[in-house]
């Protein structure tokens, strides 16, 4: 186990999340396709009330996952449940839970409001719902289009808005801003926190790291089916090796060495920029201030990417092509 | 487009009420079946395969009773012998069998070719429950076009024979027996492309076993040495389905109840065979 791991695989969350309801809850989950394990012993839990970042390099096993936790796979072995019972179990479960697994999935003959319409009707869902859930995700103007005009950006809009049909206390994203322009990631994340904030549920998955240091709040990070890392975002960059404090100052010889001198690890990155390790913002400014030294800007520099390649580095038989290419690289 | 900022929905209702345990299993059949008609009506392939069963079942029922007709007193003693005249109405069944066929076997295939089955079973995941109200809803559907297109087809091609060329009615003894017997195997042949469909889920390798099953295999049977040619080809689905649409007592064929068991038992078959793929395999 290395110390990047906040909590060791297989054990329970932090003390704040132990307040907040568990909704999901994953156990020696298990999946092989062949001779593939796409998903190894991998548990679990997901709480109400946080956006909980499902992170894992293409291929980790993020959406088959996702797919045993909606009962569209099998799991080989190992069990999954959704508030508190297996979703097969449940009987209109777009009531409880919404889900966006494949944006590409509807039939493409159809308009995006009948294709919402049969939706709402499979669960007994007032069909007023429809014209609700569109106009939530901006789609009113091009409800009546046909969903194969769609781009994929549209589509994944659509995905959203068939998951907020039936109002679920439970919301799972797989990759929700593949193909969305910034405008609309900038949506999905503000989406994804103000449905948190009303105490639901959200687990959304996504490869690209710095995305979720700004969507989530929780972290459950896997890497060839296996757990790697849960925890909290900010515990998750802080405890990074590649964590650091950028600082501009006029005078960086003279910071520099003052912070040395109060245990921190300090190099200087350009003429007058230095790299801070091992020490907080706060008290960088304060003995700044104590010694009435000027600061331009003072920020934690964090790299959600970097940390995820420490831990997956750590991992040992788990290497990304791309770490082994920049490890390649002089 | 405007995107509109979120707008979270209005204070959370809380919602205990409807989730699992109150809700009955007829409940979710009969939810997924307004939902399955949903998805029937909204596709316009739906209605033109439909139309074009009735078209075909109506137009060839016309020619092929008028060609009849206009030979009739140059006919050879096996001409006489083998006529039917409801067969002749019914010249259209081979080619409408394939149209509501294929229709069955895209209500399956085209959930998985477009990956809406995702969706589906996130939506039902009682997989058991989904595949009755999708069979309810099609029979329900090519019901209406089964009986439409063989009364039709039977009305408008017996006018074309007349009385004077062996037309009969349909309070002639077993006529309307063999009217609804036409209309009925288009309906299983319609429910036997479900299972299929479900068994198979690509639609161009479950048309493919739709067409084997219907077109190559009585070829095939033809070519067993004497008699099993004829006693396994009574049983195919074709032949029994013949014997269902029939009024004359063929040697060659099953009798009309017969036929009709026949015809359960293909899709029984096929129902369990595509229920299990689709409740044991992954999505």
């Amino acid at each position: 186990m290395n110390d990047n791991e906040l909590t060791p695989p297989g054990s329970r969350s932090s003390a704040p999340d132990r307040q907040r309801a568990i909704t999901i809850e994953a156990s020696n989950l298990s999946k092989r396709y062949g001779s593939v394990q796409a998903v190894d012993n991998l548990s679990f839990t997901v709480s109400a009330g946080q956006v909980t970042g499902f992170l894992g390099p293409n291929g980790s096993g993020k959406s088959t996952t996702m797919r045993m936790i909606v009962g569209l796979d099998a799991p080989t072995s190992g069990t999954v449940t959704v508030a508190g019972r297996p979703y097969q179990d449940t009987r209109f479960p777009l009531r409880t839970v919404g889900a966006l697994l494949d944006a590409n999935a509807g039939h493409p003959g159809r308009s995006a409001s009948n294709h919402l319409t049969w939706l709402a009707d499979s669960n007994q869902i007032d069909r007023s719902r429809v014209a609700e859930v569109l106009a939530i995700v901006g789609l009113t103007d091009v409800g009546s289009r046909r969903v194969g005009a769609f781009s994929l950006g549209m589509k994944q809009r659509l995905g959203i808005a068939a998951t907020l049909l039936g109002d679920p206390d439970v919301l799972i994203f797989d990759e929700p801003i593949n193909g969305l322009d910034p405008e609309g990631i900038v949506w999905v994340r503000k989406l994804l926190r103000s449905l948190a904030t009303e105490g639901r549920t959200v687990l959304v998955s996504s490869h690209l790291m710095s995305e979720m240091a700004m969507t989530a709040d929780h972290l459950i990070v896997i890497g060839r089916g296996r757990l790697l890392a849960t925890g909290s975002v900010a515990d998750f960059i802080d405890r990074s090796s590649t964590h650091h404090i950028r600082a501009l100052t006029p005078d960086p010889a003279t910071l520099g060495d003052l912070l040395r001198a109060h245990g921190a690890t300090v190099s200087s990155v350009g003429p007058e920029e230095l790299s801070i390790k091992d020490m907080t913002c706060r008290e960088v400014g304060i003995l700044a201030a104590s010694a009435a030294l000027t600061l331009y800007e003072l920020s934690p520099q964090s790299s959600l990417e970097e940390a995820f390649m420490e831990v997956t580095h750590e991992q040992g038989d788990f290497r990304t092509t791309a770490h082994d290419f920049a490890s390649a690289t002089p | 487009m405007t995107f509109t900022t979120v707008t979270p929905p209005p204070a959370r209702p809380t919602q205990t009420s409807a989730t699992s345990g109150s809700v009955s299993r007829r409940t979710v059949v009969q939810a997924n079946m307004r939902a399955e008609w949903t998805k029937l009506r909204t596709i316009r392939s739906t209605v033109w395969t439909l139309s074009i069963t009735i078209a075909v079942m109506i137009g060839l029922g016309v020619l092929f009773t008028a060609l009849e007709a206009a030979r009739w007193d140059k006919r050879s003693i096996r001409d006489i012998a083998t006529f039917d005249p409801l067969l002749y109405s019914f010249a259209g069944i081979n080619l409408a069998q394939m149209s509501i066929g294929v229709l069955g076997i895209l209500v399956m295939t085209s959930e998985y070719t477009s990956g809406l089955i995702t969706e589906t079973l996130t939506a039902t995941p009682q997989r058991r429950l989904l595949l009755v109200a999708k069979v309810a809803t099609f029979t329900g559907v090519i019901t209406i076009v089964g009986l439409f297109s063989c009364f039709a087809a039977f009305l408008a091609g017996q006018a074309v024979l007349g009385h004077d060329h062996g037309g009969v009615s349909l309070t002639d003894p077993g006529v309307l027996r063999a009217v609804l017997g036409a209309a009925l195997f288009l309906v299983m042949i319609g429910v036997i492309a479900i299972g299929i469909g479900a068994a198979i889920r690509r639609t161009a390798g479950a048309v493919a076993a739709l067409f084997a099953v219907l077109l190559v295999l009585p070829g095939l049977v033809m070519l067993l040495p004497s008699p099993w040619d004829d006693q396994v080809t009574k049983y195919l689905p074709g032949a029994a389905g013949e014997a269902m649409a029939a009024v004359t007592k063929f040697p060659n064929l099953l009798g009309p109840l017969a036929g009709f068991i026949v015809m359960c038992m293909y899709t029984v078959a096929a129902l369990v065979i595509g229920g299990l793929a689709l409740t044991n395999r992954d999505a």
